[in-house]
C-alpha cells in the first residue's frame, strides 16, 4: 500500500517543506528590525499572495481572464464567500459558452 | 524598540486580561476558516485524483498531504511524479514553490514574540498561505500579536480540510472526474484576491505586488517550471525594499 520510494520522497518533501516554515522565524525571531525591513516585511504578504496567482491573469482562455477579471471586481466589493461564488460560477458558465 | 514609548502605547492591552480563552479564539478561527475551507475542497479532490492517476495509494494521498501541507508543492511534485519518482527534482521543486514561506515565517516572527519556541516550532509546521494570511491579518489588529488560539483554530480547520478531501479525491475521482470543468478551480484565486483586498492600503502601497505580478506572470510564461514563485515574490519584495522610505 505504501511505496518506500513514495515514502522516502514524501518524508524528504516534508522535511524540506517543514524546514521553509520555520526559517524565517528562526533568523528574525530575537532580531529588531529597521523600519525600512519593517516597511519590506508588511509588503511580502501580498507580493507573495500575488505571485502564487500570477499565473492565473495570463492564461490565454478568453473564459478564464473574463472571470478573473469578474472575481478581482467582486474581490474589491464582497467578502470572501460571495467572491468564491462569483469566481466558480463565472467560470463554470463563461468555460460553458466560450469553449 | 522596547522603549518607553512602546510601553506606554500598550500598557492597557498588556495590563488587562484582554486574551479571551483559547477556545473561543479557536472557534473564532474555525468561523473566519469557513469559506476557505470551501474553496479547499475542490482543489483538494483534484490533488487527491491526480495523485491517484500518478499510483498514489490511497494511503499515500494522506500521508503526502497529511506531512507535507503545501498545496502549491503538491500539484507541482505529483505532476513531476513517476515511479519509481525522480527524488532530487521533487524536493527542489519543492524548496522552490515553498521558499515563500521563509518571507512568511519572517513576516510573521515579530507577532510570535511572546510564543515559547516549543509552541512556535509546532505551530509553524501548519502555516500555509491562508492560515497565515488570516493570523497575520488577525495579529496586526490587535497590537501586533498572534492570538494562538485564533491561528490554530484556523489552521486546524484548514489542515483537517486538505487532508480529508484529498483523500476523498483519490477515493471518489473516478466518480467526479474532473472538477476543473465546473469552475471549481477559480476558488483558488478568489481566496487569494480577497486576502490581497483586504490587505489593501491604497494604490502606492501596492506597487511592490504589481511588481510581482508582472515579473511573476512573465517568468511563469518564459521559465518552465516554478521559478515564477521565488523570482516574483522576491521582485516585489526588492522594490519595496527600493521604495521604502
Amino acid at each position: 500500500m505504501i511505496d518506500p520510494m513514495n515514502f522516502l520522497t514524501i518524508l524528504l518533501m516534508a522535511s524540506v517543506t517543514y524546514l521553509t516554515r520555520i526559517g524565517g522565524y528562526v533568523l528574525l525571531r530575537n532580531r529588531t528590525l529597521s523600519p525600512r525591513a519593517k516597511t519590506v516585511l508588511e509588503n511580502a504578504p501580498g507580493c507573495v499572495l500575488i505571485t502564487v496567482i500570477a499565473p492565473n491573469f495570463v492564461t490565454g482562455h478568453p473564459a478564464d481572464i473574463v472571470a478573473l477579471g469578474l472575481t478581482v471586481a467582486a474581490a474589491t466589493r464582497l467578502s470572501i464567500l460571495p467572491t468564491v461564488l462569483v469566481a466558480i460560477v463565472s467560470a463554470g458558465v463563461l468555460r460553458s459558452l466560450l469553449g | 524598540m522596547h522603549g518607553f514609548a512602546l510601553m506606554t502605547d500598550t500598557n492597557f492591552t498588556l495590563d488587562t486580561p484582554v486574551e479571551r480563552s483559547s477556545f473561543s479564539e479557536a472557534f473564532r478561527g474555525l468561523r473566519d476558516a469557513l469559506p476557505v475551507m470551501l474553496g479547499f475542497v475542490p482543489l483538494a479532490l483534484v490533488l487527491g485524483y491526480q495523485a491517484a492517476q500518478k499510483g498514489f495509494s490511497p494511503i499515500e494521498v494522506p500521508l503526502l498531504t497529511g506531512l507535507n501541507f503545501a498545496g502549491g508543492s503538491e500539484f507541482a511534485a505529483i505532476e513531476l511524479w513517476t515511479s519509481p519518482p525522480h527524488i532530487s527534482l521533487i524536493v527542489a521543486i519543492t524548496l522552490l514553490v515553498n521558499s515563500r514561506h521563509f518571507l512568511m515565517g519572517a513576516a510573521l516572527a515579530p507577532l510570535m514574540r511572546h510564543l515559547p519556541k516549543r509552541k512556535a516550532f509546532p505551530a509553524l509546521f501548519f502555516m500555509c498561505d491562508e492560515s497565515w494570511a488570516i493570523g497575520l491579518a488577525d495579529g496586526r489588529k490587535a497590537g501586533s500579536r498572534l492570538s494562538l488560539g485564533y491561528y490554530i483554530g484556523v489552521s486546524i480547520s484548514l489542515y483537517l480540510t486538505w487532508v480529508v478531501f484529498t483523500s476523498v479525491g483519490a477515493l471518489a475521482g473516478p466518480i467526479l472526474g474532473d472538477v476543473r470543468r465546473f469552475g471549481f478551480d477559480m476558488a483558488f484565486p478568489a481566496v487569494f484576491l480577497v486576502m490581497l483586498a483586504g490587505m489593501w492600503k491604497g494604490v502606492s502601497a501596492a506597487r511592490p505586488w504589481l511588481v510581482s505580478l508582472v515579473v511573476g506572470a512573465a517568468t511563469y510564461l518564459l521559465v518552465p517550471g516554478a521559478w515564477y514563485v521565488p523570482v516574483g515574490a522576491l521582485s516585489g519584495v526588492a522594490a519595496a525594499f527600493f521604495w521604502a522610505k
